[in-house]
């Protein structure tokens, strides 16, 4: 053991010490950020710390941002730290981002960001003066796994919260980096909301469905799924919500290695199901996350018409496997995620096989 | 700008505090929001003066975001539970996910294969190396670096302010690692999602292993940027926490808490998980013992909890909320061990083991973290070796339609346990004790403080207005308040839930 005997070191030189030489931020110019956070688990937050594809984390706290008040990276407590948002709150422009979901039950008091002050109110209070407004992560956008069934504290995304306010929805349990700082930049660039699908979500990243992009989608088509839970090939027999849920995570991947790659892996290409977390109705409507037969290893629906029980996504019963050549008639663009189950899940289990 | 990093409240009256048989009028302190933890954490500390300065007399921390993770599990199916409970938190989801998944192969009567074992391991090690990294630079670090002219924006500014900070080329030094330690952590994610589908939330836990294969082209990924982190921790991380031991010499005999450790143990070497890297034990009343699960009791007098909810086991553990229970003050539980207080973390763990048996304080454990993060790294290395690229990750079995299941694990801040009951194929009863509960639990019924809290009592604050002997206190624990605090309770509040964050 080392012990105390090595206390008393000197601190470590092979740092970079890049602060030194960098100037400070601009307090010019860079738009003002106030992050709220509510009902939720900060997965979001340290998935946007992972950030590289468009600028790493210090780029964007440094030189493109300036983050008044988030919690998780703060420096300041207590009640410095309300005054920064509080001060921020009575100069109109910021741009307002919310993680985590606003309990609504026993008047918002399950949640309180600072002595007084709910989630709840906070939320409506902030939107006020926000020239922009992030929900980030699926618990934000729609409620989550913040609000999942019996939703004990009545749990509620901020679209519901702030009616008749644009809301940029940018869904994901977590959500990626590269969807939210890339949705901050088209902001800060252009100074307005990207276009955004019916349930406020950016179509540059979710105007696609997972099941379109998939690199196993021609083995779909085919009627070739993977040898079981845990093979590489398509997940669909296994009770993949691919087919119905929207976002470019076969092409982005996560947890990207460097500027402009693509990421590491993702759940399909990890030989798992696609929970659909980007949707609205998760995770009850896109749970449970694994259709399987009574081995745990084969699928309990078909792609490959080898085994015979017949549950699909949408909970719709069909003959047992899948072509799956409607799935490409349904339109991407904007569904609301209730209305995408039944409807695309249905179109997606047409009898084959 | 230094400005004030507390809410001081003189409440109404200046509360009357008995110390030592003489009555002594005490200021109340309440610090919240708590920053730089994962969660929503309050301080209520009472003061009183002792020789030109404050002492804390009493301290109470206070857990409060409801979600109802125990409500929401119920009737759901079993193989859910890895991916709902990591929606626990965000910063450790591995931890559940392991944790989890140990508890239904129990449920389930399955084991994972070698390989599935072993990349388990290594993406559950590549979530303590981020998180450990994270604590010490991001969260822990700005407590002790005056980063004035170096960071003078938000979010570093305003900030904690005390006469002892880090200064000058000293500080810059630091800040400079706290850019380079984002990228390491960032690596230590994608490390982790290699094998691990994505970073944080990974979707490849399942009783009976994980769906990610070993393949050789993955192993060599994954062992590039494992050098890279280690050499980080070894040449970086560790002499850093070692000059900040000596920086701060006298945060060895602060914040010693209850002294009694706890560890799960984790990292299973072998199948039947006798053999951990980090094993099971605790250190009560100075003597190392042996862990029985059935010994844990909750307790709920000072938690808002029907009282008849209280010393039971997790196994037959019970959440009716009460908000309106007179006395009580969070929405944790008390765990105990044999009645007893317990902290757990990368200390206990590293004590328990024989690896760092320096003290119990705010410095031991930083550094017991930092050596820790150095020891798994050096493991993970030679668990790469172990991976069979072709062989099984994953053991398939149909889900049970009755089973019990206990999974003890640790997260990157200590002890986690998952107990879970099967009942027609789906869940029936979820209980989770999380480290932060075992912490920044509040006092149980027989009146004992929790871990944090004994940890806070006693510690002089040079100035009220800027309680940075407080904050790193709290620090040192590395709290996760989402951990702590996944249990909804009914409709009803009580009114001084008002002035309580979280």
């Amino acid at each position: 053991m080392k012990g105390a005997a090595a206390v008393g070191a000197a601190f470590g030189v092979s740092g970079m010490g890049v602060l030194g030489t960098r100037s400070a931020l601009a307090a010019t110019g860079a738009p003002r950020v106030i992050w709220l956070q509510g009902q939720g688990c900060t997965g979001c937050s340290v998935s946007l710390l992972n950030t590289i594809n468009y600028m790493t984390v210090d780029t964007l706290l440094l030189n493109t941002i300036d983050l008044k008040y988030d919690t998780t990276v703060m420096a300041a407590a207590g009640a410095a730290a309300v005054a920064a948002a509080e001060t921020n709150r009575a100069r109109p422009g910021y741009v307002l981002v919310v993680e985590g979901a606003i309990p609504t039950g026993a008047s918002g008091k399950y949640c309180t960001l600072w002595p007084g002050m709910t989630m709840h109110d906070a939320v409506r209070l902030y939107a006020k003066n926000a020239a922009a407004v992030l929900a980030v992560g699926t618990c934000a956008c729609y409620g989550g796994m913040s609000a999942g069934k019996p939703n004990p504290t009545n749990a509620k995304g901020v679209r519901s919260i702030l009616s008749g306010k644009t809301v940029i929805s940018i869904p994901g349990c977590p959500a990626s980096p590269d969807w939210i700082i890339g949705t901050i930049a088209y902001y800060i660039k252009y100074g307005k909301a990207p276009a955004r699908d019916a349930v406020g979500r950016p179509t540059d990243y979710y105007g696609k469905r997972i099941h379109d992009q998939c690199p196993f989608r021609p083995d779909y088509d085919k009627g070739v799924g993977a040898a079981g839970l845990g093979s590489s090939g398509c997940m669909y027999s296994y009770g993949c919500n691919g087919p119905e849920t929207y976002s470019d995570c076969p092409n982005r991947m996560w947890n990207s290695p460097a500027a402009g790659a693509a990421g590491v892996n993702w759940c399909i290409g990890a030989r798992t199901p696609c929970q659909g977390c980007t949707q609205p109705d998760f995770p009850d409507g896109r749970s449970p996350f694994y259709k399987l037969g009574a081995d745990g290893v084969s699928g309990a629906t078909t792609t490959s018409g080898t085994t015979g029980a017949t549950t699909t996504n949408g909970g719709t019963t069909t003959g047992g496997g899948t072509n799956g050549t409607t799935g490409a008639t349904t339109t991407t663009g904007g569904t609301t995620g209730g209305a995408t189950n039944g409807t695309t899940g249905a179109t997606t289990t047409t009898a084959g096989g | 700008m230094e400005s004030s990093t507390v809410e001081t409240r003189t409440q109404e009256k200046d509360k009357e505090t008995t110390t030592g048989g003489t009555r002594k009028a005490a200021t109340v302190l309440r610090v919240g929001p708590v920053p730089r933890i994962e969660g929503h954490l309050e301080l209520e500390v009472s003061l009183a003066p002792s020789g030109g300065a404050q002492t804390v007399v009493q301290a109470k921390s206070s857990g409060t975001m409801f979600r109802g993770f125990e409500q929401i599990l119920k009737g759901r199916d079993p193989r859910d539970a890895t991916h709902y409970t990591q929606r626990i938190c965000g910063v450790c989801p591995v931890s559940h996910g392991m944790t989890s998944a140990l508890a239904l192969e129990q449920a389930f009567g399955v084991d994972a294969p070698p390989n599935g074992r072993i990349l388990r391991n290594l993406i559950l090690g590549a979530d303590f190396l981020m998180s450990h990294v994270l604590h010490f630079y991001h969260l822990a670090a700005p407590d002790y670096i005056d980063t004035t002219g170096l960071l003078d924006m938000s979010p570093w500014a305003p900030r904690p302010m005390s006469a002892d900070m880090v200064k000058g080329a000293t500080a810059a030094t630091l800040v400079g690692h706290y850019v380079d330690a984002l990228a390491i952590r960032r690596k230590a994610h994608q490390m982790g999602a290699i094998f691990g589908g994505k970073m944080p939330c990974s979707p490849v836990f399942l009783p009976g292993g994980v769906t990610e294969a070993a393949t050789a082209d993955k192993i060599v990924q994954f062992r590039a940027l494992l050098t890279e982190v280690r050499n980080f921790v070894r040449d970086v991380n560790v002499p850093d926490a070692y000059a900040l031991g000596g920086a701060f010499h006298d945060y060895f005999s602060i914040g010693r808490g209850s002294g009694n450790l706890l560890a799960y143990g984790v990292f299973n070497l072998t199948a039947d998980g006798n053999s951990k890297l980090l094993g099971r034990g605790r250190l009560t009343d100075g003597q190392l013992s042996t862990v029985d699960p059935a010994a844990i009791r909750e307790y709920v007098k000072y938690s808002w909890y029907n009282n008849s909810n209280g010393n039971r086991n997790p196994t037959a553990g019970e959440t009716n909320p009460n908000a309106d229970k007179a006395g009580a003050y969070s929405w944790i539980k008390a765990p105990r061990y044999q009645g007893k207080v317990h902290e757990v973390g990368p200390l206990a763990r590293m004590w328990i083991n024989g690896d760092y048996r320096n003290g119990i304080s705010v410095m031991d454990r930083i550094l017991a973290r930092a050596l820790e993060a150095q020891k798994i790294g050096d493991a993970m290395d030679e668990w790469l070796n172990e991976l069979v690229p072709g062989q099984p990750s994953y053991t398939g079995k149909g889900t049970p339609v009755t089973g019990t299941g206990i999974g003890l694990s640790e997260a990157p801040r200590g002890a986690v346990g998952h107990w879970v009951q099967i009942s027609n194929s789906v869940i029936e009863r979820y209980q989770v004790i999380s480290p932060t509960s075992w912490n920044a639990s509040p006092r149980d019924d027989s009146g004992q403080a929790g871990a944090l809290e004994q940890a806070l009592t006693g510690v002089t604050v040079a100035d009220p207005n800027n309680p940075v002997e407080l904050l790193r206190i709290v620090h040192s624990f590395d709290p996760c308040l989402a951990c702590s605090v996944h249990v909804a309770r009914a409709d009803g509040r009580r009114a001084r839930l008002e002035a309580v964050t979280l």
